[in-house]
């Protein structure tokens, strides 16, 4: 690994405290968990963001920056906790149970085990990677704090069929890594001022985005697949329709609903623009001179940010405390 | 001429002047570094003084391809240079043989990452106007044969959108304006989306090379290249004419790289 240009770049004194530091820790001095964890995931620039804030004191983290770390924490411990039940290898009996009509099916496409396993391990690393970077489970969640059918605790939910179908499994785990990937790009803005922290984010985000695409390909291999569901794992027009679900459920509306408000706008629409969105920093991009596609490759070729309180509209029914 | 610790070596006549020699000298005496670009060996007509002498093609001038990337307007110019190689790219492979030996899913992953791309190139173009820096040429032997066959088409585009999420990922933290990084954000997620495709298509029905663990560390952070190593990642490609460079380097303190794998 290259750590020399950030090394020059700090301070001889900090680089020896922080180094004594870690020494301490590595001897068995007492340290935060967030810290141990940073050492150990041998991330330069997370460990290096961690320890910092060990010898400097607790407050260095802002309030802002503190809360985008909150916030993506729970998002990661939703999809953390989704992913194990579907597997079946969740701490809580009862989530495996949930799931143990679907299980069979998934396992008998090849390779769709292999994927959830893949997403789950990183959806577990984020959350690692969160908590060593300083956020806090501050809504104490755990695998118990889920109902994944939507229902925040009933268990009777308008997803509840993602329990006994795989097309509308994937159609949800879909819809999860969406608005994970929308949720991260609406709150980079407030990262800038922590740049370690911004580019985790950013190497987060991207994550998500490739989770999401290999989700529509399979889909979209599916039989009686739509077309808006792109081979290239793209997000084809708006709203609901972005979502190009084939089967809503026995309980449709509220359904649809969740798709809209997934791929359509948030309650600023300005800074939160519908996924069929084509003007981009004051471009039609849809019209560029040497393009001439269409609409539909110039909705695919950006994808649009969600504001924090959009997204917790949108998953909140699936978590049984309030995280407002 | 300013003096610097390199020397960027674009046409044969500049090796016959004297102003040349003698750079070459100091900057080895420096212990810096000397760059001979394709052209020397193709002839060109920049004598190394940034003014093109007449009928000579100014798409081989260092000068006009030199990034600054200390502001926003150089991280974009950056952006908008990889993009015109993505859309250059795909738009040769959609005439290619390793094109017709595609399946019709298969095809349809390529068309939308052309169009996606050129529309990628063609926005930056506008939003950048006159500081844009010009259109590169390309080196049309080196291209074809990146698409000749389906094996070669699908690892070289593998490639290109590894790499270009490693660029949008670790130039994220120099853009000031929170709109720009808005923007790279919009993209770098599309980028994601297009090598998540093209790996899931080389992965078979394995399921896991779409994010393997060959970009995804233990940490489940993506792959994140500074842009230094980006530009000479992809000097190492030989399909730029133009001489890309980067005259100066971004404000900020660089992290270490997770570059974008080669595709095995």
């Amino acid at each position: 690994m290259n750590n020399q240009p950030i090394m020059d770049a700090i301070d001889p004194e900090i680089l020896d405290r922080l180094a004594a530091r870690k020494e301490e820790i590595d001897n068995g001095s007492p340290a935060r968990p967030g810290i141990v964890a940073a050492l150990a995931l041998a991330s330069v620039p997370v460990a290096l963001a961690a320890l910092s804030r060990d010898v400097y004191g607790q407050g260095a983290l802002p309030a802002e920056i503190k809360g985008v770390l909150d916030f993506a924490l729970a998002l990661e411990i939703f999809e953390d906790e989704f992913y194990k039940a579907v597997l079946g290898t969740s701490a809580v009996a009862a989530q495996n149970a949930a799931f143990a009509t679907v299980r069979p099916l998934a396992a008998a496409v090849p390779g769709a085990v292999n994927t959830l396993q893949q997403i789950q391990k990183h959806e577990a690393a984020h959350r690692a990677t969160l908590l060593a970077t300083g956020a806090t489970n501050v809504f104490n969640l755990s695998g118990s704090s889920f109902d994944f059918t939507g229902a925040r605790g009933a268990g009777n939910g308008p997803f509840a069929k993602a329990t006994t179908d795989l097309a509308f499994l994937l159609q949800v785990a879909q819809g999860a890594e969406d608005t994970g990937v929308r949720a991260y790009k609406g709150q980079a803005g407030i990262l800038m001022p922590n740049k370690a922290i911004l580019e985790a984010a950013l190497r987060i985000h991207s994550v998500e985005a490739r989770h999401a695409a290999r989700i529509r390909r399979m889909r979209r291999a599916a039989a009686g697949a739509s077309a808006i569901v792109r081979w290239s794992g793209t997000v084809r027009g708006g709203g609901a329709p972005a979502a190009g679900a084939t089967d809503l459920g026995p309980q449709a509306a509220m359904v649809a609903a969740a798709f809209e408000a997934m791929y359509g706008a948030g309650a600023n629409a300005t800074n939160s623009p519908n996924e069929i969105n084509v003007t981009q920093a004051g471009v039609n991009v849809s019209t560029l001179s040497g393009t001439g596609f269409g609409p539909e490759a110039a909705q695919e070729a950006f994808d649009e940010p969600l504001e924090r309180a959009d997204v917790i509209k949108i998953v909140q029914p699936f978590f049984i405390p309030m995280i407002m | 001429m300013p003096e610097s610790k390199e020397l960027i070596i674009s046409s044969s006549d500049q090796l016959l002047q004297a102003t040349t020699r003698r750079r070459f000298l100091g900057v080895l005496a420096m212990g810096g570094s000397v760059l001979m670009l394709p052209a020397v060996f193709t002839a060109c007509g920049d004598d190394g003084n940034g003014i093109t002498e007449p009928g000579l093609d100014p798409r081989l001038d260092p000068d006009r391809y030199r990034l600054n990337l200390s502001n926003d307007t150089g991280i974009l110019n950056y952006a908008y240079a990889l993009e015109q190689l993505e859309a250059a790219y795909y738009t040769a492979a959609l005439g290619s043989a390793g094109f017709a030996a595609l399946s019709a899913p298969e095809k349809e992953v390529l068309s939308d990452l052309q169009k996606h791309e050129v529309i990628h190139e063609e926005f930056f173009k506008q939003v950048l106007g006159t500081a844009a820096i010009p259109k590169i040429a390309f080196n049309g032997a080196t291209v074809a044969s990146l698409v000749a066959n389906r094996d070669v088409l699908l690892r070289t585009s593998q490639l290109l959108e590894d790499t270009g999420v490693s660029a949008y990922n670790g130039a994220g933290k120099y853009l000031t304006v929170a709109a720009n990084l808005l923007v790279a954000g919009k993209i770098v997620s599309v980028e994601a989306r297009h090598a998540a495709a093209i790996r899931d298509i080389r992965d078979g029905t394995n399921g896991r090379l779409f994010a393997g663990d060959d970009v995804v560390n233990a940490a489940g952070l993506d792959v994140k290249a500074e842009p230094g190593a980006v530009v000479t990642a992809v000097a190492g490609l030989n399909v730029l004419a133009s001489p890309v460079s980067i005259g100066t380097g971004p404000t900020g303190t660089a992290t270490a790289d997770s570059p974008a794998p080669n595709p095995s």
